[in-house]
């Protein structure tokens, strides 16, 4: 039973365990002195109240104050990753920000031209490859299940239209998921390192590029988890390949959007506790020189440019996903850290009880032994 | 009026100061850039990208990308950057090599796009430190 609870505590997840965690503590009477002083084992007769000798209970006080310091380590770390993926995003900002000008402008000049790039043709979709980013580590509550859980409905949906699909497994987690799961085909898996760079979004995004163009899947979408808030997150599927040119070259109104009203998250402390503000920030299009001159024809100038966004495209999903798996580990482990306190809180209290009234029987003993000498 | 130009990656900014002069390579050949240089716009290759500072070179090897320049301004977008005296020349040349025995062993039009990528840019980043040199 004791190690029932303390596998419980870790495993703590923010919408599950915290019932649980109730449950057990709702049931257990804290008025309830345990009927035998000196048992030595813990009787399984009533699992839910605490029964166990004394040595017993200094064991799992031990315990509990274990892993009540490594979750709490763990949720500072979490918190100092979150700060560091967020300067990652800082960093990444001029690139973005000057690759939606410099699309805006050629989209301004290219409006007229008829154009045709290989990443934005449309075909019929016979295949479809599945990017799902995953995080590399567990005790993050429901962060990779969430994704996973997606990524099956959304094979299911796949195959009840009757097409092909293909999975591309991104960060530790996904890999054993689907290698337990022979029968999902897998085009490959990529790691995920602790934080993502251009050199990872450059791997996926030549896999996709050259699954696309030899023409072996006719749609890529990416699954990922949006990260909304520090408490909040949502696992989106974004299709990647084709680029549409209607929505991201033609009108500025459309795909072009969602990188030009970038939104910076930060990390901020506000009255000792750690929130999330978010600044929508619209960049706006400098007028660019009108009498720019294309060196190259305009095909082979979106030839250039669209890998590029699909890298960034790319690299911000990586990003966004592990500030989200950062957040879920943070309260996650914010969680197991309270339920630590309290089970500590809950355990001492009966250990103490249970202490005096061994002593109160000793005492005892020892007068009764005294008179009985008289 | 100087010129200056502003190498961007996803991650960082490469570079962001003042040049005398810079060649490009783009995939229709190289040119050159001085001071009040017409406003243009045009696609990079893998390839590299030579800087003057005075009467010093400098090479940086480019992953592909796009360049615009105008008003004195040269913004090029790239995957990747590297300084020439950044790379190591030890590994560049194993990545080398063994981007040349995948390309060789490639089946099927796939792979071959995909070792035909990675044989140009370690070819590049090789080229970026003998130019030092």
């Amino acid at each position: 039973m004791s190690c029932s609870n303390v596998t419980m505590l870790v495993s703590s997840k923010p919408s599950l365990p915290d019932a649980s965690n109730l449950s057990f503590r709702s049931a257990f009477n804290p008025f309830q002195l345990p009927s035998q002083n000196s048992s030595s084992s813990c009787t399984p007769s009533r699992p839910t109240s605490i029964q166990c000798g004394l040595r017993e209970l200094r064991n799992r006080i031990d315990s509990v104050k274990n892993t009540q310091k490594i979750t709490e380590a763990m949720k500072l770390v979490a918190a100092a990753k979150v700060r560091r993926a967020q300067e990652a995003v800082v960093n990444g900002r001029p690139f973005s920000q000057t690759l939606v000008e410099v699309l805006y402008s050629i989209n301004e000049q290219l409006q007229t031209d008829d154009i045709e790039a290989p990443l934005t043709k449309l075909r019929p979709v016979k295949k479809v490859a599945l990017v799902v980013c995953t995080g590399d580590r567990g005790l993050c509550g429901g962060f990779n299940n969430a994704i996973l859980k997606k990524a099956e409905a959304r094979i299911a949906e796949l195959k009840g239209l009757g097409l092909e699909y293909t999975v591309i497994s991104v960060g530790k987690k996904g890999n054993s998921y689907f290698t337990r799961r022979p029968y999902i085909p897998v085009d490959r898996f990529l790691e995920g390192g602790s934080l993502p760079t251009a050199k990872e979004a450059q791997t996926i995004a030549d896999d996709v590029f050259s699954l696309f163009v030899s023409e072996e899947v006719d749609k890529v979408e990416l699954l990922y988890t949006k990260f909304v808030s520090l408490v909040k997150s949502d696992p989106i599927i974004h299709t990647l390949l084709p680029l549409s040119p209607k929505g991201e070259i033609c009108d500025i109104n459309g795909n072009c959007v969602d990188a030009a009203e970038d939104e910076l998250f930060r990390l901020t402390t506000k009255e000792g506790k750690l929130t999330v503000e978010r600044d929508a920030i619209r960049s706006k299009t400098v007028d660019f020189s009108p009498i720019l001159q294309f060196e190259q024809d305009p095909v082979q100038i979106l030839d250039a440019l669209l890998p590029l966004y699909l890298n960034s495209q790319i690299l911000r999903a990586l990003q966004e996903s592990l500030a989200s798996e950062l957040a879920a580990r943070m309260s996650a482990m914010s969680s197991a850290y309270d339920n630590a306190v309290e089970l500590k809180k809950d355990l001492s209290r009966v250990y103490n009880r249970q202490r005096q009234a061994k002593i109160t029987g000793e005492i005892l003993e020892i007068v009764a032994g005294a008179d009985a000498l008289i | 009026m100087t010129l200056n130009l502003c190498v961007l990656t996803p991650n960082r900014i490469v570079w962001d100061s003042e040049v005398k002069e810079i060649i490009l390579s783009t995939n229709s050949g190289q040119i050159g850039v001085l001071k009040n240089h017409a406003p243009i716009a045009t696609s990079l290759d893998i390839g590299i990208l030579r800087i003057r500072l005075n009467d010093r070179w400098l090479t940086m090897a480019l992953m592909g990308g796009f360049a615009r320049i105008g008003n004195n301004e040269i913004t090029i977008l790239v995957n990747d950057a590297e300084r020439g005296s950044d790379i190591n020349p030890q590994e560049a040349q194993q990545t080398l090599q063994i981007a040349e025995a995948n390309l060789n062993k490639a089946e099927g039009k796939r792979q071959t796009i995909e070792a035909n990528l990675a044989l140009r840019r370690a070819r590049t980043r090789v080229e970026a430190i003998n130019m030092i040199s």
